[in-house]
């Protein structure tokens, strides 16, 4: 085999790999989407008043408006860091990466302080059951993120990607954006649908 | 070094702008007329716009290994 084919062989071989598993994380959120979804069932059906009208706990909505539009910017810093990446522009690819991990870190420390801390436990019926049931589970995604941003941030640094090859980026990127997709809909389901009740 | 090509951050910046317009539409609504089924429209909006532009989920049927 020449070093040309070589080459080519190795490089179809990355894209047919790629391929896979951006499959194989596609089918990983479809499982996720049942875990989400029935936590944003539990919300719709148990958060009701005695005329079985949809109700919400009295939350801070302006908290609400605010974590989401953090968590927003983030996700375009995301995008802005897998462009980047995908064009060679290093600078760009490594700060987008910083900025990103730090606004996840400011969503997760306005939803622990903030939200967690407020009048609503836990142990509160189901309004703090579900409450930190949907928060919680989806602090854990964003903490998990944070994570996988600071790894690809620390891989990017020693010169893991390159322009052709940076499956690790994009993996990390639609990890982000899922989580920031799952917010989208908790967010109305959460702070907007529905009269507030004392809870 | 190679020279990064101007205005390739430009999707990703508008896609922020009309993602930042549509939740101050849903703040809006929520305070205003709280309907849940356009609160609801509004969220499978935002949902379609991260989902294309950003996941890249038309990828998945693409043929060629990048984004």
């Amino acid at each position: 085999m020449s070093a040309v084919a070589a080459v080519t062989a190795a490089a179809e071989s990355y894209v047919e790999k790629t391929r896979r598993n951006r499959l194989g994380l596609w089918l990983f959120f479809l499982s996720e989407v049942f875990m989400f979804g029935g936590l944003l069932a539990a919300r719709f059906y148990l958060w009701r008043d005695a005329d079985g009208g949809i109700v919400r706990p009295e939350l801070d909505q302006q908290l609400g408006l605010i974590v989401t539009s953090v968590l927003l910017v983030s996700s375009y810093f995301m995008n802005r860091a897998e462009t980047a990446i995908a064009h060679d522009d290093r600078g760009n690819f490594l700060t987008g990466l910083l900025v990103t991990a730090f606004l996840g870190i400011v969503f997760l420390l306005g939803v622990i302080i903030f939200e967690w801390g407020g009048h609503i436990k836990p142990s509160d019926g189901v309004f703090g059951a579900v409450l930190f049931g949907m928060t919680g589970m989806h602090a854990i995604h964003v903490l998990t993120g944070v994570i996988f941003i600071l790894i690809v941030w620390y891989n990017g640094r020693k010169g893991h990607y390159s322009a052709e090859r940076h499956w690790g980026v994009e993996a990390c990127a639609i990890y982000w954006h899922y989580v920031d997709l799952v917010w989208i809909f908790f967010y109305p389901a959460l702070y907007l649908i529905g009269p507030a009740v004392h809870g | 070094m190679n020279k990064v090509k101007p205005g390739i951050y430009r999707l990703g910046i508008l896609i922020l702008i009309v993602l930042a317009i549509l939740t101050g539409v849903e703040y809006a609504v929520a305070l205003t007329i709280d309907s849940t089924v356009i609160l609801f429209l509004i969220a499978m909006l935002k949902g379609a716009l991260v989902l294309y532009y950003f996941m890249h989920i038309a990828s998945l049927w693409s043929e060629e290994g990048g984004h």
